[in-house]
């Protein structure tokens, strides 16, 4: 740059990022803000259309989701749990197995590249295109899942699963399918990354299979750990395509935020409601990363 | 005699352990097979079984009751069809939401790549006042659930509409603005990473040659960058050809895509399972071939994206 007046650069890079700033200003910040001030109103189908009439009920619609005696509030905080309950499961599992497989990928075995590029396919595929096989595979009566509990007994007559008490287990289950490769991916990124002399050096002092794993490979996956579970907790509050295909748009008892709102919004017709569930699950979704972010930075200090 | 017994016995000794070690070996071996081929039913199953259903009849498939072992749900089709794939378009109009998620996938694609390669370059290549805030504002947009501009997004739209008469609703140029919005920040960041791996004395270089700085960036930078444009561009194209929530809402008959078009084949009254097994195929098919062409540029921006971000 150094043959360019600054002031000359300064203006050509904002010129740059001009149409990038507007496509967020109009997409992400400010229907955000926007929200923010929907969630006062009491707006709905009827004050649509003349939203600057819908009556501006303050921090009302937060009070009905939070005194406990309405039911949207009831059904809201439940979403809620079923969220945590859904990430509690579906994100140490699916580390676990992305862990397990990557050690495994990480040996060298006729056909590795080939499957390396196999394990990824539940990544890729369309949500919609898994969780509707997936809608298939737990089909009560023609289903393979309840076919092979059948077979091996372990239960006597068909289960249902995508309604009622069983939804959010098929839910859980699906998800781990199609979320592991992408933990299984970065972490196997993270392994390669791990210098071989370490574990020639620790062979030599005698380390165990065992010890090597721990005292080598777990902390030098740390980092790529971190990033792992700051984007699945993310997502984990994004969730909403698995619960809304696999179940097939009724979601019953297995509501997460984002499909309860939806239905709030978009079938109520309470967009006031709405928003202000929104408002709240973003400032749930803040609290829950700048936590994960302090610890992430306390852990580097120590280290 | 002594020393002779003890050399002997020694040898034996490595013999034998050199014999557990070798056992111990090929047992690994095994286990480590085993494990490979276990992975990959886990994960090959559930699209075998999409296979196989798209070639069932529906007869075949509504019949079917795990109670009954003459009736239960097989894996190779009693009658081979392929009505399934010829009749694609009968009760539900698959080939029009797939040419509209042509349409609007490689619109995505198109503006993203230019939207997001001028804003990457800024942010590379300058320092002006703001940067960082701008980093840190693309990136915050990773944070917020769909869910929470849906509604606004919408209420927006109905709004332009009303006091403009821009129709923006069941629209490809309002879902192409909105897929492409999604898409930037993460190619932003990408391609921010990966310009940073381009030396300067490129374009400065070509700036003594006598380009002005956007000539630059066309004649010099883009070529340059080509894998990272690649990676960006099938990055957006995906994720336009699989989003549902917004689609669910903002798209109707004009625009519908594969990706909520196809939760038509199952309704209150019928489940047309085979039929939206053979659809399940064709709407995966341009995406793997993506995938699998651009794979390692693809793997490289995620793992780079998701280690250094």
């Amino acid at each position: 740059m150094g043959m360019l007046s600054k002031a000359k650069g300064t203006r050509r890079a904002y010129w740059f990022i001009l149409p990038a700033a507007l496509c967020m200003l109009f997409v992400h910040f400010i229907p955000i803000i926007w929200g923010a001030y929907i969630s006062l109103l009491d707006l709905d189908v009827y004050t649509l259309t003349q939203w600057t009439s819908a009556p501006f009920v303050k921090l009302g619609n937060y009070i009905k989701l939070f005194s406990g005696k309405f039911a949207v509030g009831q059904r809201f905080l439940r979403s809620v749990y079923n969220v945590f309950v859904y990430g509690l499961v579906t994100i140490p599992t699916g580390y676990i197995i992305g862990l397990l497989v990557a050690l495994l990928l990480n040996r060298n075995f006729v056909g590795r590249t080939f499957v390396r590029g196999i394990i990824l396919l539940p990544y890729i595929t369309p949500d919609s295109v898994a969780y509707n096989v997936w809608r298939f595979i737990f089909q009560a009566r023609i289903g393979l899942v309840n076919k092979y509990l059948l077979k091996f007994g372990l239960i006597q007559e068909p289960l249902v699963w995508l309604v009622g008490k069983r939804a959010l287990t098929a839910v859980i289950i699906a998800s781990i399918w199609k979320g592991w490769p992408f933990a299984c991916l970065i972490l196997l990124a993270g392994l390669q990354g791990i210098p071989a002399e370490l574990y020639e050096a620790a062979k030599i002092d005698g380390a165990s299979v065992w010890q090597q794993f721990k005292m080598i490979t777990l902390p030098m996956l740390a980092p790529v750990t971190k990033t792992l579970l700051l984007l699945n907790v993310i997502w984990n509050f994004h969730a909403y395509n698995q619960f809304y295909i696999l179940l097939g748009g009724s979601v019953g008892e297995a509501h997460v935020p984002s499909t309860f709102i939806m239905q709030e919004a978009f079938t109520n017709l309470h967009y006031g409601m709405g928003s202000a569930m929104s408002v709240v699950l973003m400032i749930l979704i803040v609290i829950l990363i700048a936590i994960l972010l302090r610890s992430k930075r306390r852990a580097s200090y120590e280290s | 005699m002594k020393a002779e017994m003890q050399q002997s016995s020694r040898f034996t000794l490595n013999e034998i352990s050199r014999k557990k070690l070798f056992t111990k070996e090929v047992v690994l071996r095994i286990l480590l097979y085993l494990g490979v081929f276990l992975v990959l039913v886990i994960v090959l199953a559930p699209y075998l079984w999409m296979v196989s259903g798209s070639f069932k009849t529906s007869l075949e498939i509504q019949a079917a009751d795990v109670t009954r072992p003459d009736l239960e749900p097989r894996w190779i089709p009693r009658t081979f069809t392929l009505e399934n794939y010829a009749k694609i378009n009968k009760t539900v109009p698959m080939l029009d939401y797939f040419r509209n998620s042509i349409i609007i996938s490689l619109g995505t694609m198109f503006f993203s790549i230019i939207i997001s390669i001028t804003a990457a370059y800024a942010l590379s290549r300058y320092n002006f006042k703001g940067k960082t805030a701008v980093t840190l504002g693309v990136a915050s947009t990773q944070l917020f659930p769909g869910i929470a501009f849906l509604i606004p997004y919408f209420i927006l739209f109905t709004l332009i509409n009303r006091y403009f008469g821009i129709q923006l609703r069941n629209t490809y140029p309002g879902m192409i603005l909105t897929y492409t919005t999604f898409a930037i920040p993460f190619s932003i960041l990408m391609l921010r990473n990966f310009l940073d791996t381009v030396p300067r004395e490129i374009d400065e270089q070509a700036q003594i040659d006598g380009c002005s700085p956007l000539g630059a960036l066309f004649r010099v930078i883009i070529p340059l960058s080509a894998p990272g444009i690649v990676a960006v561009g099938i990055y957006s194209f995906i994720m336009a050809w699989n989003e549902v929530l917004f689609a669910s809402i903002l798209t109707g008959r004009a625009t519908k895509t594969v990706a909520v078009g196809i939760l038509e084949y199952i309704t209150q009254q019928q489940s047309r399972w085979s039929q939206m097994m053979a659809a399940c195929i064709i709407i995966s098919i341009p995406v793997l071939l993506l995938f699998t062409f651009m794979q390692r540029y693809i793997v490289e921006g995620i793992v780079s994206g998701a280690t250094k971000g």
